[in-house]
């Protein structure tokens, strides 16, 4: 028989069940839809963000000299050039000094208070500079030579479009001195804005500004200094040796700067971007998967009704003498249009995703660079999966029917009907009310697969939901402990950072403790370390050997503070505060990561305050004396600050408003006071956390758009395979004159017990999904923060209400059918 | 829109014959034509008849004469292009959906020849089923009286699957008997069935009439005739004869095929 007869038959079975055809099409296509343009956003990242640092040139290497350390101008490009080995004219492309520098921007516009911690980066304008970590303009205008020593600058992109600020503008820094600034612009550095104090969180609420190097030391006092040197080296040059040789000359020759020399792969914004893609290509894989798995489940539905429904004919083919592989023909034929129009379909929902989603990432990462190309090769393996799904789902139940001997697929009549193991239980299982109370839980038992696969489809898109609002309720949920711990008691405490360290009692002290809006004033310090595992436990002094991979350290900011009578003491949740100068009290989150709690040792690497004014790096063995539970990784409290260096100094000092006065009346006080290097509320970190969940739900939203589209597709092809099959008992009711409001009733509870099995099944798994996605994905791409797993009350009110929800309204869909059965002829259907 | 009550009088102008009952069914110049493609095909033309309460009447035809088309017409199932239908009184001829719905569980109940049970439920609840639809709760009996009284009584907790074709049959007729309406309507009931099956089922039948129900079997099979109060024969959709078996009204343990 020719392909022409086959195709032809196969497509009347199509025409015939087109409604359910095409459900289970669109079923197809979301899933490979989703997987293919969720995919394509990995290969798009990755090129943009390597056409992106590309572009403006990023550092290959850096000199970081210790923080509140500063050198003269030259300084560190002579140490550079001093390195053993090193070539500047063959292997450096170009090398830049430049100043940054801890400040507090106010970009108030007239009512709208605009106040947040940020930093000052003087580079150099002249020579079409900066040549190394380049900066390019958004909106504006770039900087120039004649703007070197000007009060002008580029305001960070992220920072400006966030708080909807005007291309070009004013903007006054720490000490009252005012900027103009010229335009918006985006740096490598910067891709990912991370502020220094809160890791991740820092997107909208750290304020960069790019300024002539003049421009920065004239408005940070320290004229003719500089305390960062960045490098771009010429291809092929062999970097770690380089690396090592500038480590050697910076050891050697300037041991007194507590230089730090770093390659392009340790800056935290382009490890966040990079590892950022691999843990979002998880995320997606998870949800491609879920997506997919939902489809298969109704694919294998639609394809075993199908195949059900030709029984006879499949038995009638094969008394006739036909081969198993001819009888099969027919239904795979069918199951390969259904899937080259599921693949077809998916390759548009595809585009659709990626148009959603692509518009999502470059509102949330804007980079200089956005490569969007239709991805032949994701699309393609969509593609072969929407082909293979169906085919598989059609293949298995034709080999089961084309097994059955011939005589038992043509029987008719009483003798076809045939019941399930677990009619033994419905037997047993007392149901209120009459024969019609019982009848949808007995149809669910009589057919458990059918009842299995519906489940089990709606649970693929429950799970997705639950995982997505789940992932939000944890990052809520954390967020929630944060206010919590840091707030607890004093909701108003206000944090002020000085510009370097000050003596206690120093004018610039006194002239925040004097203030009439300030009630109380406590001095503290704070500083950048790392802490790192120790090999042994109770005082052993060997570092671990994955103390040497960057990666198993924990970056910490240290907070010396009175925690015997201060205002605020941080809450313990394991152990006790610190009480001698060798104990420090960790996040639980960071003990977890250290593998450490009480009682236990570790080796703090901090910088220390010399005589001479100067900073040093030293490592110091402490004693963890307790856990607090702040989810913030990095907060890590001092009692003394002598390991320091820094008694009797401070840079840190909380307030707290003077009764009747706001938070907001103490930060425009303290602003404009000398030293001062932000103001800010303890509320900060946690406010910066909930920007950073806003933004993430725009990604969702997409996703559950089209989880809620294929619920419903699901549920509607379920039902509407439950009302082919149950057409002869509907018939038999209408003869009996059953109303077919009592028929749609009984579908509609039916499909509510299959709605909440699934939905069931759809939120264990979900939170199990959530607790991956704390515990093991976002850990890795957001270690300094501890999320942990959650389900609101609403999240599953929500999945439970969508869940029962479409499986509910579906059998509405069939309420035409119903009204026109033609009792009389599917009477006489004899099977 | 209601039924519209018709006066039926005690019968005996249809061909001969006349018990002096009440009228339980009344076709006047009834025909049903379907459209097939393009065509019309008649299924009845002209069909007018009479049935008394309490008769077993026997719808005799070979395959396309029409004797389903009948039973469906006078069981609501399907309504007629032409002429007037009326049933207990009640005229179907123009009735809404609903109200044909109405009349079907409070009027008559079918048996079919593939017994159309529901196979998620037992045969008691298949039973209880008919109950419960015509909300007769208490009226004629408990279900499983009425199971017992088919010969049931031993297996009310088995699913159709669990039953032998006789049996699956024997629970219709007590679904049929559950719904305690007065007219019963069988298509082909022995159909798939064996003869010392068929002839058990029928006797059963037999036994409603004689309980004052109306009974009318449809069959292809002139041997069942025999036991008929009645039998109407049709052709290509007409009657051809109308009237007690020829050769007289014999018991149901006389019958062979």
């Amino acid at each position: 028989m020719r392909l022409s007869f086959w195709l032809r038959w196969s497509g009347r079975d199509l025409r015939k069940r087109w409604p359910q055809v095409v459900a289970i099409a669109l079923v197809i296509a979301v899933g490979t839809g989703v997987f293919a343009g969720l995919g394509s956003t990995t290969q798009w990242r990755r090129e943009s963000n390597d056409a992106s640092y590309a572009a403006l040139g990023m550092h290959d290497i850096k000199l970081s000299v210790s923080e509140g350390s500063t050198a003269a101008a030259g300084r560190l490009r002579r140490l550079v050039d001093q390195a053993d080995g090193l070539d500047g004219r063959v292997d450096v492309r170009a090398m830049e000094e430049r100043l940054i520098a801890p400040t507090q921007v106010d970009a108030s516009i007239d009512d709208e208070a605009i106040l947040a911690p940020g930093r000052l980066v003087g580079v150099p304008v002249s020579e079409g500079g900066p040549r190394v970590d380049g900066i390019e303009v958004r909106e504006g205008r770039a900087l120039g030579p004649s703007d070197d020593g000007q009060p002008v600058g580029l305001l960070e992109v992220h920072f400006a479009d966030g708080r909807k600020l005007a291309p070009t503008g004013a903007l006054k820094i720490a000490g009252g001195a005012s900027l103009d600034y010229v335009g918006t612009a985006l740096s490598p550095e910067y891709f990912y804005v991370i502020d220094p104090r809160g890791g991740l969180l820092g997107a909208m609420d750290f304020a960069v500004v790019f300024a002539p190097l003049a421009t920065v030391q004239r408005l940070t006092g320290w004229a003719g200094r500089v305390n960062d040197l960045v490098i771009g080296l010429r291809p092929g040059v062999d970097r770690e040796r380089l690396v090592a040789a500038i480590e050697d000359a910076a050891a050697e020759g300037a041991p007194d700067l507590g230089i730090t020399v770093s390659v392009t792969e340790d800056d935290r914004s382009w490890q966040v971007l990079h590892d950022d893609i691999a843990g979002d290509q998880q995320f997606w894989n998870v949800f491609a998967g879920l997506i997919l798995a939902g489809a298969a489940f109704a694919a294998f539905n639609l394809a075993g009704r199908m195949v059900e429904a030709q029984r006879r004919e499949i038995g009638v083919g094969m008394a006739l003498g036909a081969t198993p592989a001819t009888i099969a023909r027919r239904p795979l034929l069918v199951g390969l249009e259904i899937a080259v129009l599921g693949a077809v379909l998916g390759v548009v929902v595809g585009l659709l995703v990626d148009l959603a989603i692509g518009s999502v990432f470059e509102d949330l990462l804007p980079l200089p660079v956005w490569k969007t190309p239709f991805q032949v090769g994701v699309f393609v393996r969509g593609a072969a999966l929407g082909v293979a799904l169906p085919m598989v789902a059609t293949a298995w139940p034709v080999w089961r029917a084309v097994r059955i001997p011939p005589v038992e697929a043509i029987r008719t009549g009483h003798l076809a009907v045939r019941g399930s193991r677990l009619e033994a239980l419905a037997r047993r299982l007392p149901v209120p009310g009459g024969s019609l109370s019982r009848l949808p839980l007995r149809n669910i038992l009589r057919a458990p697969r059918r009842t299995l696969l519906t489940a089990l489809g709606i649970a693929s898109a429950i799970t997705t939901l639950v995982a997505t609002f789940g992932l939000v309720d944890s990052f809520v949920g954390t967020l929630t402990v944060a206010d919590r711990t840091t707030l607890a008691g004093t909701p108003n405490r206000v944090m002020v950072e000085l510009d370097r360290f000050h003596a206690v009692d120093s004018p610039e002290v006194r002239a925040i403790r004097d203030l009439s809006v300030v009630g109380h004033a406590e001095t503290g310090v704070k500083l950048g370390g790392t802490l790192a595992p120790l090999s042994s436990k109770g005082g052993g002094a060997e570092r671990s050997q994955a103390a040497g991979d960057r990666r198993s350290e924990v970056n910490v900011l240290l907070e010396v503070r009175d925690l015997d009578h201060g205002e605020w003491v941080p809450p313990v949740s394991k152990g006790r505060l610190p009480r001698s100068s060798d104990e420090i009290l960790l996040a639980a989150e960071a003990g977890r990561d250290l593998g450490v709690g009480p009682g236990d040792t570790v080796l703090l690497r901090h910088p220390v305050a010399t005589t001479a004014g100067s900073t040093r790096i030293e490592e110091t063995i402490m004693r963890v004396a307790g856990l607090h539970p702040s989810p913030f990784r990095f907060e890590a409290f001092l009692a003394r600050p002598d390991v320091l260096g820094l008694t009797g100094s401070a840079n840190a000092i909380q307030v707290r408003p003077a009764p009747g006065r706001t938070v907001a009346d103490v930060q425009r006080a303290i602003f404009g006071l000398p030293g001062v290097a932000s103001v800010q509320p303890a509320s900060a970190m946690a406010d910066a956390l909930e920007t950073a969940i806003d933004q993430s739900v725009g990604i969702f939203r997409v996703i559950q758009y089209f989880m809620l589209f294929l619920a419903v597709l699901i549920a509607f092809n379920s039902t509407s395979i439950a009302a082919d099959e149950r057409s002869r008992d509907h018939a038999t009711m209408l003869a009996f004159g059953l109303p077919v409001r009592s028929l749609l009733r009984l579908a509609v509870v039916e499909g509510l017990m299959v709605g909440l099995l699934g939905t069931a099944i759809g939120l264990i798994v979900g939170r199990l999904v959530v607790e991956w996605f704390a515990v093991t994905l976002v850990a890795n791409t957001l270690p300094e923060v501890g999320i942990t797993a959650q389900l609101a009350t609403g999240t599953m009110t929500s999945a439970v209400a969508l869940g029962v929800a479409a499986v509910a309204i579906a059998p509405l869909f069939t309420l035409r059918r119903l009204l026109r059965v033609d009792v009389p002829s599917t009477l006489r259907v004899m099977e | 829109m209601a039924f519209d009550e018709v006066t039926t009088r005690p019968t005996g102008n249809q061909q001969g014959r006349s018990t002096g009952a009440t009228v339980a069914v009344q076709m006047t110049d009834v025909s049903r034509r379907y459209l097939v493609g393009s065509s019309e095909v008649a299924a009845l033309e002209g069909v007018n008849l009479e049935i008394d309460e309490g008769q077993f009447v026997v719808v005799l035809g070979p395959s396309g004469s029409g004797k389903t088309t009948l039973v469906n017409l006078i069981g609501a199932l399907d309504v007629a292009t032409d002429g007037e239908v009326v049933v207990t009184g009640r005229r179907i001829t123009g009735a809404s959906r609903a109200e044909l719905s109405r009349f079907r569980r409070d009027t008559v109940s079918f048996i079919f020849q593939s017994f159309n049970l529901f196979p998620g439920l037992t045969a008691r609840e298949n039973v209880q089923f008919g109950r419960d639809v015509t909300r007769r709760r208490g009226e004629g009996g408990d279900v499983a009286e009425i199971l017992a009284s088919v010969g049931l009584g031993e297996r009310l907790d088995h699913f159709p699957h669990e039953l032998s074709g006789g049996e699956q049959q024997r629970v219709a007729i007590a679904r049929a008997l559950a719904t305690g309406n007065r007219i019963m309507l069988a298509d082909e009931p022995t159909g798939e069935l064996d003869f010392h099956t068929g002839v058990q089922i029928l006797g059963l039948l037999q036994e409603q009439a004689d309980a004052g129900h109306t009974v009318l079997v449809v069959t292809h099979n002139r041997e069942i005739s025999r036991v008929a109060d009645r039998v109407i024969e049709l052709s290509s959709g007409r009657i051809v004869r109308d009237g007690p078996p020829i050769e007289g009204k014999v018991p149901v343990d006389e019958l062979s095929w």
